[in-house]
C-alpha cells in the first residue's frame, strides 16, 4: 500500500520533460497500424487474386501458341492442297496478293480466334478468383470490360473516320472543289468528335455533360454550316454548283459529239 | 487491211467446222435492227447466216435471214461478261462455224466492213478478230492512255482497241471467253467489260486487226469520268492480276504498221479545253499528296510536283512518267495498299494531266498516233520495273 501511494505522489519526470512524446508515439502507432493493416489488405488482396492473374498470362499464353500452331498447319495443308487457285476458279476473275489471300486470312483468322479464346478462358478464370477474393471493388470489373468496349470503339471510329475523310478528299477534288481538304478534314473531325463522345459515354465518364457538349458542339456546327449557306455563302456555293454543272457537261465520259457541226472538237473519254 | 498480231511457237490453227456465221447483236431500237439486218443481208448469202438478237420479232421485213431471239441483256455501251456468255452456247446449238458480235450502234458500220470482219474470221486462222476504228484526235483518250499502252506492254499485242465494242470471234475463242463470262455471270457481275486480246494471248490463239474505218462510239452508261474511268481501269488491273503468270514471260512484239493517220490540223480553243484539266491536276497535286505517296515513289511525286508548276502553254507530262504512274498504281492496285475505290479515284486527276499533255504535244503538230505509240513504247520501256515490283514489291524504291 505504501509502495503504491509512494508511486502515486512521485513526480513523472518524462511527463514534466516530454509532455507530447506520449501523443507523438500514439499517432505513430496509428498511422503504423494504419499502413500495416492497409499493406496487409493489400498483399491478401494480391494473393487472392494472384492465381487469376497467373491464370489469365498463361491461359493467353498457351492459346497464342497454339494459335501460331493452327495458324501454321493451317496454312500449310491449304497451301498444300493450292486453295486459293480453288477458290479463284471457282470465283471468277478474282486474284489477291500475297498478303491478303484467303489462305493467308484464314490462317490470320485461326491465330486471332485462338488468341480470343485464351482472353476469354483467362478472363474467366480471373473472374473466378476475383469472386472467391471478394476484395476488389465491385465496379471495377465491369469497368475492365467498358474499357475494352471503349477501345474497340475507338479503334472503329477511327477507321471509319479515316475512310470517310479519303472518300470525301477524293471524291471533292474530282468535282474541283476548292475547300476539298477542309471539308475532308471537317468530316474526319465530326466522326472523331462523335466516337469520342461515344467512348466517353461509354466510360460513363462525365455524365451529362458529355452528352450536352457533344450536342452543343454538333448542333452548332450544323447550325453554322446552315447560316453559312443559307446567309454568306449562297453566291458562292451557287456558283460553285454552276461550274460543276459546266464542267461535267464539258468534260463527261459520255460527252456526245456533234458531227453536223464539228465532231472532232469534243472530248470523248471512251 | 488486216494486220496479223500473232505469237510465233504458241499459236494452234484454228479448225472451221460448222455450218454458218452467227452474228449476235447487241439491243437497240428496232429501225436500227432492220439496218443492221439489211447490211448483213447485202454482204453474206442468206443461207449461211444466223442473227441472234434480244430484239428479234417475228415482223421482221428480212424474212430470208434466221433470226433468234438472243437472251435479254441489259443495254451497254460495251461488249460485257453477259453477252459473251449467252453467245457460245447459241453457236454451239446451232452448230456455227463463228460469231459475229456486233454491239450498240452498229447500224453505222458499213456492209463492206462487216463484211471484213466476218471473212476475217471465217477465213483466216484468226480465232479472234479486232476492228480497228478511225477515231477523231480527241476521242477513245483513255484507250490511248491506259487500255491500248497496257495491253500491248504487258500482251505483246498491238491491238489498238482492246476493249472495241465489235468482235469476231472463232468458236473455241467464244468458249473460252463464255468459260471467263461465266466466273462473273455467277458472281452477278454480268456487265463488268472482258478483255478479249488478253484472253487469246493467253490461250496462245492468233488475233487479227481489221480498219473499219469511222464508227460512232456508244456513250458509257456511267454518269461522268469519275465512275467510269474507276470501272474500267479497275477491271483491266484486276485481269492483269489474274493473268499475271502469263504477261511475266517475255512475248516478242509484232511488227509494226508503218501507215499512220495524217496530222490533225490543231484545233483553235485548245486552251480552253486544257484549263480546267490542269486546274483539276493542281487542286489534286494539293491536296492528294498523302495518298500519292502510299502509290508513287519519290522520284514520281517531286516530278509530278514540278509539273503542277509548269505553264499550261508548255505542259507536258513525260512519257516514261505516265507509265510510271500507270504501273506504280497497277502494283498498289495489286498490293492493295489502300482502298481500290480510293486508289482509281486518285489517278483520275493524273490522266487528266496526261490528255492536256497530249492536247498540248498534238496541237503543235505531232501526229496524235505518233505519240500514242511513243507512249505505248515507254510503256514497253519500263516493263522491267513493272515485272520486278510485282516480284519484289517491298525492294527499296527511290
Amino acid at each position: 500500500m505504501h509502495n503504491i501511494l509512494a508511486a502515486m505522489l512521485q513526480p513523472d519526470t518524462s511527463q514534466t520533460s516530454q509532455p507530447s512524446y506520449a501523443v507523438d508515439t500514439s499517432i505513430w502507432h496509428q498511422m503504423s497500424d494504419a499502413l500495416h493493416q492497409s499493406i496487409y489488405r493489400v498483399l491478401s488482396l494480391l494473393i487472392s487474386i494472384l492465381p487469376g492473374i497467373l491464370a489469365l498470362i498463361m491461359s493467353t499464353a498457351a492459346f497464342v501458341l497454339i494459335g501460331i500452331v493452327v495458324s501454321a498447319v493451317l496454312r500449310r495443308g491449304l497451301t498444300a492442297a493450292k486453295f486459293d487457285d480453288r477458290l479463284a476458279r471457282g470465283r471468277g476473275n478474282v486474284n489477291w496478293a500475297p498478303s491478303a489471300s484467303p489462305t493467308a486470312l484464314i490462317g490470320r483468322v485461326s491465330f486471332w480466334v485462338c488468341v480470343l479464346l485464351g482472353l476469354i478462358i483467362g478472363i474467366s478464370a480471373f473472374d473466378a478468383s476475383f469472386a472467391t477474393a471478394k476484395l476488389l471493388p465491385s465496379s471495377l470489373m465491369p469497368y475492365l470490360s467498358r474499357v475494352v468496349g471503349a477501345i474497340l470503339l475507338l479503334i472503329a471510329g477511327t477507321l471509319i473516320a479515316r475512310f470517310l475523310a479519303r472518300s470525301v478528299l477524293i471524291e471533292a477534288v474530282n468535282a474541283q472543289l476548292e475547300y476539298a481538304r477542309i471539308l475532308s478534314l471537317g468530316i474526319k473531325w465530326l466522326v472523331l468528335v462523335l466516337t469520342a463522345a461515344m467512348v466517353l459515354d461509354h466510360l460513363q465518364l462525365g455524365g451529362n455533360v458529355v452528352d450536352l457538349a457533344f450536342a452543343i458542339l454538333f448542333g452548332g456546327i450544323v447550325l453554322t454550316l446552315a447560316l453559312a449557306v443559307g446567309l454568306g455563302s449562297r453566291d458562292l456555293v451557287s456558283r460553285s454548283l454552276e461550274s460543276r454543272a459546266e464542267r461535267s457537261g464539258g468534260h463527261s465520259a459520255a460527252a456526245p459529239a456533234t458531227p453536223t457541226t464539228a465532231p472532232d472538237e469534243s472530248i470523248r473519254h471512251f | 487491211m488486216a494486220t496479223t498480231d500473232s505469237i510465233p511457237g504458241v499459236i494452234t490453227p484454228c479448225a472451221r467446222t460448222g455450218r454458218g456465221l452467227l452474228v449476235v447483236l447487241a439491243a437497240m431500237a428496232q429501225e436500227q435492227l432492220e439496218s443492221v439486218l439489211a447490211s448483213l443481208t447485202d454482204s453474206f448469202p442468206a443461207e449461211d447466216l444466223l442473227v441472234a438478237s434480244p430484239d428479234a420479232r417475228p415482223g421482221n421485213s428480212n424474212s430470208s435471214l434466221r433470226i433468234l431471239a438472243a437472251p435479254a441483256a441489259d443495254a451497254c455501251w460495251t461488249l460485257t461478261a453477259a453477252e459473251f456468255a449467252n453467245a457460245y452456247p447459241l453457236a454451239a446449238k446451232n452448230e456455227a462455224r463463228a460469231i459475229l458480235m456486233l454491239g450498240p450502234e452498229s447500224c453505222l458500220l458499213a456492209s463492206s466492213e462487216l463484211r471484213g470482219l466476218a471473212n476475217a474470221v471465217l477465213t483466216t486462222p484468226a480465232d479472234l478478230v479486232v476492228p480497228s476504228y478511225d477515231l477523231p484526235p480527241r476521242a477513245g483518250l483513255v484507250n490511248s492512255a491506259i487500255l491500248y499502252p497496257l495491253t500491248r506492254a504487258l500482251f505483246a499485242s498491238r491491238v489498238r482497241f482492246p476493249l472495241a465494242v465489235d468482235l469476231g470471234l472463232s468458236l473455241r475463242m467464244a468458249e473460252r471467253m463464255a468459260g471467263a463470262a461465266r466466273r462473273f455471270v455467277v458472281s452477278n457481275q454480268g456487265e463488268a467489260p472482258l478483255w478479249p486480246v488478253n484472253e487469246a494471248t493467253v490461250a496462245g490463239f492468233a488475233i487479227d486487226q481489221v480498219e473499219v474505218g469511222r464508227r460512232v462510239q456508244p456513250p458509257p452508261a456511267g454518269p461522268d469520268l469519275n465512275t467510269i474511268l474507276p470501272l474500267v481501269t479497275g477491271a483491266l488491273f484486276s485481269d492483269i492480276d489474274a493473268k499475271a503468270a502469263s504477261w511475266q514471260r517475255f512475248r516478242p512484239l509484232p511488227s509494226a504498221c508503218d501507215v499512220l493517220p495524217e496530222p490533225q490540223a490543231p484545233t483553235t480553243n485548245a486552251a480552253a479545253e486544257i484549263s480546267p484539266m490542269l486546274q483539276a491536276f493542281r487542286l489534286a497535286c494539293t491536296n492528294l499528296q498523302e495518298i500519292w505517296s502510299i502509290v508513287l515513289p519519290p522520284h514520281s511525286l517531286l516530278a509530278l510536283k514540278r509539273l503542277s508548276a509548269t505553264d499550261a502553254a508548255v505542259f507536258r507530262m513525260p512519257d516514261s512518267l505516265w507509265a510510271r504512274i500507270v504501273y506504280d498504281f497497277l502494283l498498289a492496285h495489286r498490293l492493295r495498299r489502300i482502298n481500290r475505290g480510293h486508289l482509281l479515284g486518285a489517278l483520275i486527276p493524273l490522266y487528266l494531266a496526261w490528255v492536256a499533255s497530249h492536247f498540248n504535244i498534238t496541237d503543235s503538230g505531232t501526229n496524235s498516233e505518233h505519240h500514242i505509240e511513243a507512249v505505248a513504247a515507254a510503256f514497253e520501256a519500263d516493263k522491267t520495273y513493272l515485272v520486278s515490283r510485282w516480284r519484289w514489291p517491298d525492294r527499296f524504291n527511290p
